[in-house]
């Protein structure tokens, strides 16, 4: 569960957030729907401390904010994290990427020799199963296309076996076809795993689709908040304020 | 007056063309200063050249009876190149670390480190060798030592540079799983600049190579003692010996490495 309360953020005197409060809880599959620059991206590195918050606070899992860095690295290993360009080690295997999601859990001086459990394997061969992709596990990562490769990031994130999952634009450099294999996975993960998943997306109509819950931003502030059958024109007017007056 | 402006082109202005007049001819006076400086002189030159022909033709026909004391010191001279690359990349590894921007734990030390690669790799290895020399004894020991320290500066920086050039993306990733900075960068950092580091450690050791053929000559081990005694005793078809042999153990190492290092940048 991530909850996020009066959350705001600056860079230097630019504001990205303005006063965040929300609340996704376990097993909900939340989209952030929103212009770029809105402030979607900022939010996201705010709930895993990648970005440090100006002000206003984010529990996850009721924990408060970490104030040393062995607390901040068991908030991180509790949330998988998938970004736009996948991200991944381009010349380790796919299931050393995978494995890289244990590393928080594993012993220093074995894991930096790439020495890992049985158990731990067979965590990070669950997760490419989950994805489809348990076939390449010996693959080299760049040996796979873009659409796979996200879902080997999908794959680390599910072998830290978090409680909360933030996806930054998953899908923008993907194909739509592909874009439906992702999200589906994503989507799977959060009502399987019972995961509180947060997905930034810029695109409504697979908001829609693959969204339990829309909340809508701009210029850093919530301007809707609701099921997807409740956005309508009026609410994406306020997503996205530009669009509308290039039409009139 | 048209056809010399057609000739030039319409932006070259008389200003412009006074800058390059008055640039020309510093470069001219410059250069004609510098070959005073170092005698140049063709027909001293041209004087010479039998003097050449004479020495070479005493350097025909090799003697090939002076081969077999050489095997000593190619093989202290590749051993000397070997642990000269080995010590200096030993060196090089905490600084260029500490010497990547990304990297370096602080801006402070980033600078120091910067500064200390930049004044060993200033430092010529021939300069290292001389002060070695006189610090431990003349022997290739002093060789190694030189070269370690030289090339400790090229390596580090080398290292620190392609630390700079990764991908940041991995890295921010692994971060965001909770892992120590020991793993982020084992898995992150290191595979992406493995191949970078392999390849210029390599060249590293061909240009050692081709370095400890002439520590000898100060007295700092290797095959460059021999060369230089055998000219000094005027036996000159013994030099050509040496000469031989030099460029046959620098050519091969040049192959094998460059093709070792085409090898490792393609996988």
């Amino acid at each position: 569960m991530i909850e996020i309360l009066g959350l705001t953020k600056a860079y230097g005197a630019l504001p990205a957030l303005n006063g965040i409060t929300m609340t996704v809880p376990a097993g909900e599959m939340c989209v952030i729907l929103g212009p770029s620059g809105a402030g979607k991206s900022t939010l996201l590195r705010c709930v895993n401390q990648l970005v440090a918050p100006s002000g206003g606070g984010v529990r996850v899992n009721g924990r408060a904010a970490p104030t040393n860095r062995a607390q901040l690295r068991e908030l991180r290993a509790g949330i998988g994290m998938i970004f736009q360009h996948h991200n991944l080690v381009p010349r380790l295997s796919v299931l050393k990427n995978v494995l890289s999601g244990r590393l928080a859990r594993l012993p220093l001086w074995s894991s930096v020799l790439q020495i890992f459990p049985r158990e731990d394997i067979a965590i990070a061969m669950a997760a490419l199963a989950r994805v489809g992709l348990a076939d390449r596990a010996e693959d080299r990562a760049d040996r796979l296309s873009g659409g796979q490769q996200q879902r080997v990031g999908i794959a680390r994130a599910l072998a830290q076996q978090p409680q909360v999952i933030l996806a930054d634009e998953p899908v923008a450099s993907l194909d739509p076809k592909t874009a439906q294999v992702v999200l589906n996975d994503l989507r799977a993960a959060a009502h399987e795993l019972q995961i509180a998943v947060l997905c930034n997306l810029h695109q409504v109509d697979l908001a829609r689709q693959f969204a339990d819950r829309i909340v809508g931003i701009a210029a850093g502030q919530i301007v809707f908040d609701g099921p997807p059958a409740d956005l309508d024109d009026a609410a994406l007017a306020r997503i996205y304020p530009e669009l509308e007056t290039q039409a009139a | 007056m048209s056809g010399s402006r057609l000739l030039l082109g319409g932006r070259w202005g008389r200003g412009r063309l006074l800058r390059w007049a008055i640039g020309g001819l510093a470069a001219v006076a410059i250069l004609v200063w510098s070959a005073q400086g170092v005698n140049l002189n063709l027909r001293e030159f041209i004087r010479g050249l039998p003097w050449v022909a004479d020495l070479i033709s005493r350097m025909v026909p090799p003697n090939w009876e002076f081969l077999p004391r050489l095997g000593r010191p190619v093989l202290e001279t590749i051993q000397i190149a070997l642990w000269g690359t080995l010590l200096s990349m030993a060196l090089a590894l905490p600084l260029g670390l500490l010497a990547a921007r990304n990297l370096s734990p602080n801006l402070t030390l980033y600078h120091l480190t910067r500064q200390a690669l930049n004044l060993l790799r200033g430092i010529n290895e021939f300069v290292f060798a001389l002060i070695f020399v006189a610090a431990v004894g003349l022997g290739p020991f002093a060789g190694v030592l030189s070269l370690a320290i030289h090339g400790a500066g090229l390596l580090g920086k080398f290292y620190a540079d392609a630390i700079e050039e990764i991908d940041a993306g991995p890295v921010e990733a692994l971060r965001a799983t909770g892992a120590r900075p020991l793993q982020v960068f084992v898995f992150g950092v290191l595979p992406q600049v493995i191949p970078a580091w392999i390849a210029s450690t390599l060249y590293r050791f061909e240009v050692n190579l081709r370095a400890a053929t002439i520590l000898g000559m100060i007295g700092a081990g290797g095959i460059g003692f021999e060369l230089y005694g055998s000219m000094k005793l005027f036996q000159y078809r013994d030099t050509a010996t040496c000469v031989l042999v030099i460029l046959a153990m620098v050519m091969t190492a040049d192959y094998v490495s460059s093709r070792l290092r085409t090898k490792i940048l393609a996988g």
